[in-house]
């Protein structure tokens, strides 16, 4: 017999799978093709020229017909011969009603005007119903509009903050900037700032997020069930989209905060046809500080900074630029210093290749560092670690008919990771960068089976490619087994996956919708942390020899009804998921120290579980939602106790928000928001004994225990002064923590200080009434 | 690290409170605890066998008192400890040496527990430097040990604190992971939580040279001690070198003694 060969790359599985796919594909779309005309364009905001995502466009006449704009606020519609009417509608905007001679292929580029409802806005969906006729599932689309009216601590809005108050996502604590979707890992979210991963997307060890909320047009939160374009994480995909700036006139606006403040400078390059933004923000927290003695050597900042240009080479082809540096400053006079950040740039060409096929090429750098240095009379020691990313990615949108939309393209992503290493005199560390290609290719349809009926399905083959550069250790049940040295340029061991995604939706009655979805995500970047919240010094690591692509499967069940004319939402949804090739490290192992942190690695799978339900009122003058979750999430991992299973750190069993925003006066707004959760899955200590002389404590399961449950409430009130001319401004005040709950942030266990022999346990609480105020101006 | 940058955080910018409160613990398995040590100093060197208590519960620890305890070491020696009482067993001849690798039995409420531990080659400990830091206003001393590691990698050493003769709860471990073969200047990172050194205090510290499985445990244990805010890493038994689930450790070790008065 002839021995096996190893030079497929692809397993015949993996080979038939695609080809039944690519079958379904055409049968859906081609078999449907007949004589028709197309009708294509943009849609963009009348008084500033940005592009609008999301518009439903209908016809008037074939009142099942419809599509969405894309990312880009291009659409295409391709009808037979005949007049129509189009309808562009959005809701916050004016309606727009645009009669249609289609003989040949026409372009019809519309500007919508703000509507007068716009402050009252709450959750932007796109089109009233949009959420009984799309096959989408766990995706959340939120506007700044929103974020702006929400009280946030130190009254610095932000976008991650009000993210976390939807159902199935849950901040990592007070304070954190990190969160968890659907029992998932801080890591598990793919968080994209104009398609660039932004690996840390926090400042000041996450009291805020990255996101400069001038800057930020929107952001969508899909919660596993992505379309088949994104991928590389298990959870979610958080994908921001930074404003493009108005393209009419030129526009200053920022704001005044107790602890920061922001400038954003905007306006056209050509008039109507290009544009520029440019947003900072700096906080200045040192700065009180350092007038006090005590603290003068102390530097505690971050800054940020948000650009962006486009600029339109002709009608069909426009180019973007996008560009973030952010950077968090921490010392203390010379002995200790640290600082870290993001930095990110995004290069886009737009391209309409025909009126049915659109066409965006990217190219992507995203680098995070981080540093930590400590010094004293005669010694010195550094730590650094990075993430550097080079990104190409080339998709298509292809609208073949009205009822289907096809994307396709493909991703290379270039990783260069260099774990934390230690550097000064004498260091022996010999830590290396490893490079590592993270490929895909994919394609989905959404198709519009019937009136009743709407399928998104997509399919993803992800590869990643072990590069060279570095010696990498094989090791079984963590003892060495085999060292392999590879040359750089070399290709050492690649992962292939297939990840199929689906969602589909049926219209049970006019007001109510079933869906379903499937979806696979698999992770090829690992996070190792020795901190719950997310902290700077986390440090991510590819796959190699010992570590294999995470992989989840997730399904889910949803339900959604409205009520008064579409005015109510109510959105239900169910899901399981499992998770392959988790990851966690052994006891008393230092991440930062340990000279392969591969030796001391465990794996496991973990399953999650819950039902997410979201109540929103969309308009009228009060307006807001409420999120509930019940959920579970678990790990079971070899050598964590005892192969037994056990609940993630960010299991919690209730997680309610309640969030409502009143417009009293075209003057006046207010808002309030409520949260509960359940603690954290903890472990606490069972018993204690004496080991030369020292106080141990004994534990039993781990995380069996609860943190005591967070609770607060926060308010706020925006007053829009009347406008001088151009010039217009408001203040914003508010109260976080309005009744002044001490909300556990950390618990310890001490001897009680008369009597030794007890142990008390110690809570740590921060934030206690609040207060902020913020003066906003625009000019 | 992260520890240092949190707490540095959170005195800056907020008023953070304390409170003591009532938590529900699950039930706990009562565990024999054994503590052993062997050391380069002449003996008698002594085994204590104690059982864990409920965290609520007060008063003394449960001793055993019949249990068979015999330490042997590669040379060929071996020996059965006399019990003394108060769960202490003590040797009689024995002579730690270093190099040498010592094996524990325990046979105790029809169980036998196992343990070996190998004592390292002495490194001398020359001095405790203190060093000043001007740190937010207040003046923190820093506790330095002094001592040259050997050019061979895989070195642990433990230091135990003590001020004006009070001994300090805290796990205090350094290795040459990152820097080997050099004089040591990294500082014994005390969490000052719980102890502000001042002029005029007499510190002692001792150094002990211990094996790779004493190390793991003691370093599991500053980590636990090490989380802080945010609560990092997830508290266990730190993993042992003794068989058949007793908690505790059994130690051979060197030591040698250091005092200084802070200036």
């Amino acid at each position: 017999m002839q021995p096996k060969t190893n030079t497929h790359l692809l397993s015949y599985k993996h080979k038939i799978a695609i080809g039944i796919f690519i079958l379904i594909l055409f049968s859906s779309t081609l078999l449907l093709a007949q004589s028709k005309y197309t009708v294509s364009g943009t849609v963009k905001q009348k008084s500033s020229g940005e592009t609008l995502i999301g518009v439903a466009v209908g016809v008037v006449e074939k009142p099942t017909i419809g599509v969405t704009t894309n990312e880009y606020g291009f659409y295409s519609l391709s009808l037979p011969k005949g007049n129509y009417t189009l309808r562009f509608s959005y809701i916050g905007y004016e309606q727009q009603s645009i009669p249609v001679e289609l003989n040949s292929n026409v372009t019809v580029n519309v500007n919508l005007a703000d509507g007068v409802s716009l402050e009252e806005v709450v959750v932007s969906s796109k089109k009233e119903d949009e959420n009984l006729t799309n096959a989408t599932m766990g995706t959340e689309v939120l506007n700044m509009k929103t974020a702006t009216k929400i009280p946030v601590v130190f009254g610095e809005k932000d976008l991650v903050k009000t993210i976390q108050l939807m159902p199935g996502v849950k901040s990592n604590g007070e304070g954190s900037n990190g969160f968890s979707v659907r029992g998932g890992g801080t890591d598990q979210n793919l968080i994209l700032l104009d398609e660039a991963p932004v690996y840390n997307a926090s400042h000041l060890l996450g009291m805020f997020s990255t996101f400069n909320s001038d800057a930020i047009k929107d952001a969508t939160i899909i919660k596993g069930n992505s379309p088949a374009q994104f991928g590389g994480r298990l959870s979610s995909v958080l994908d921001v989209k930074m404003k493009e700036g108005n393209n009419k006139n030129y526009q200053v606006s920022g704001g005044i905060g107790l602890i920061s403040s922001r400038l954003t400078v905007e306006g056209p390059i050509q008039k109507e046809k290009s544009s520029f933004i440019i947003s900072g923000r700096r906080t200045y927290a040192d700065l009180f500080a350092r007038l006090s003695s005590d603290l003068k050597d102390v530097k505690l900042y971050f800054y940020d900074l948000n650009a962006k240009a486009n600029l339109a080479i002709n009608d069909k082809n426009k180019l973007y630029f996008s560009g973030y540096f952010g950077k968090d400053v921490l010392g203390v006079s010379k002995t200790f210093g640290s600082d870290w950040g993001n930095s990110t740039a995004t290069l886009r060409w737009n391209s309409v290749l025909s009126s049915k096929l659109f066409s965006n090429t990217s190219l992507i750098y995203s680098n995070y560092d981080f540093n930590v240095g400590f010094k004293s009379e005669n010694s010195e020691i550094n730590f650094n670690s990075h993430i550097k990313d080079l990104n190409l990615k080339q998709d298509f949108t292809f609208y073949p008919n009205a009822d289907n939309t096809i994307r396709f393209g493909f991703n290379v992503i270039h990783h260069t990771i260099t774990p934390t290493k230690a550097e000064g005199s004498d260091i022996v560390s010999n830590k290396k960068g490893r490079i590592g290609l993270e490929n895909a290719v994919y394609a989905s349809n959404s198709w519009k089976v019937s009136d009743k009926i709407n399928v998104d399905y997509g399919l993803r083959l992800s590869f990643y490619n072990v590069m060279g550069g570095d010696t990498y250790h094989i090791y079984e049940k963590n003892q060495l087994t085999q060292s392999i040295e590879l040359e750089q340029g070399k290709v050492g061991k690649t992962y292939f996956n297939l990840e199929p995604r689906l969602a589909a939706n049926y219209r049970l009655t006019p007001s109510a919708s079933v869906k379903v979805g499937y979806a696979r995500n698999t992770q090829n970047l690992h996070l190792m942390s020795n901190a719950t919240g997310g902290s700077p010094t986390d440090q991510w690591i590819g796959n190699s020899y010992n570590i294999k692509p995470e992989v989840a499967d997730q399904v889910s069940l949803g339900l959604s009804k409205n009520f008064n004319n579409n005015a109510i939402e109510l959105n239900t949804e169910v899901y399981y998921k499992s998770m392959q090739h988790q990851i966690d490290y052994r006891d008393g192992v230092d991440i930062n120290t340990v000279p392969d942190i591969e030796s001391e690695l465990l794996f496991g799978k973990g399953r999650a579980y819950g039902i997410e339900i979201l109540l929103k009122k969309k308009t009228g003058t009060l307006t807001g939602w409420i999120g509930y979750t019940l959920s579970k999430t678990e790990r079971q991992i070899e050598g964590i106790n005892n192969g037994q299973w056990y609940n993630a750190k960010q299991d919690r069993t209730h997680d309610l928000s309640i969030v409502g925003i009143y417009t009293l006066s075209p003057r006046w707004t207010l808002s309030g928001t409520f949260i509960y959760s359940t603690g954290n899955a903890v472990t606490f200590p069972t018993g204690k004994y004496m080991l030369n002389d020292m106080l141990i404590y004994q534990y039993g399961s781990r995380n069996a225990d609860r943190m005591p449950a967070t609770h607060r409430l926060d308010i706020g009130a925006t007053y829009e002064k009347p406008s001088r001319g151009k010039y217009q401004s408001s203040w914003s005040f508010g109260l976080y923590n309005a009744y002044g709950r001490k909300n556990p942030f950390a618990l310890t266990f001490k001897e009680n200080k008369s009597n030794p022999e007890k142990i008390d346990a110690v809570q740590t609480s921060l934030f206690q009434w609040v207060p902020s105020v913020t003066y906003n101006f625009k000019f | 690290m992260k520890n240092s940058i949190s707490l540095l955080l959170v005195v800056l910018l907020f008023s953070s409170c304390e409170k003591i409160v009532t938590l529900d613990y699950k039930e706990n398995q009562s565990r024999i605890i054994i503590d052993g040590s062997i050391t380069n100093e002449t003996g008698p060197y002594f085994v204590k066998i104690t059982k864990s208590l409920k965290l609520t519960e007060t008063g003394t620890y449960p001793t055993i008192d019949n249990a068979t305890v015999t330490i042997s070491d590669d040379a060929g020696n071996r020996e059965t400890l006399i019990p003394r009482g108060g769960g202490l067993y003590q040797t009689a001849q024995l002579k730690g040496t270093a190099g040498r690798t010592y094996t524990l039995t325990v046979q105790a409420e029809d169980q036998t527990y196992t343990a070996q531990s190998t004592m390292p080659t002495p490194v001398p400990f020359e001095s405790i430097k203190v060093e000043a830091v001007v740190f937010t206003g207040e003046t923190e001393y820093n506790l330095i040990p002094v001592y040259n590691d050997p050019t061979v990698s895989g070195n642990n050493y433990r230091f135990v604190v003590s001020v004006n003769d009070k001994l300090i709860n805290q796990h205090l471990i350094q290795n040459d992971e990152v820097k080997n073969g050099v004089v040591n200047t990294l500082r014994l990172e005390i969490n000052d939580d719980d102890l502000k050194l001042k002029q005029g205090d007499v510190v002692n510290v001792t150094m002990q040279c211990i094996d790779k499985n004493v190390a793991l445990f003691y370093k599991t244990l500053m980590l636990i001690g090490d989380s802080g805010p945010g609560g990092g890493t997830t508290p266990t038994n730190p993993p042992n070198n003794i068989s058949n689930g007793a908690l505790g450790i059994f130690s051979a070790h060197t030591v040698e003694t250091k005092g200084v008065t802070i200036p």
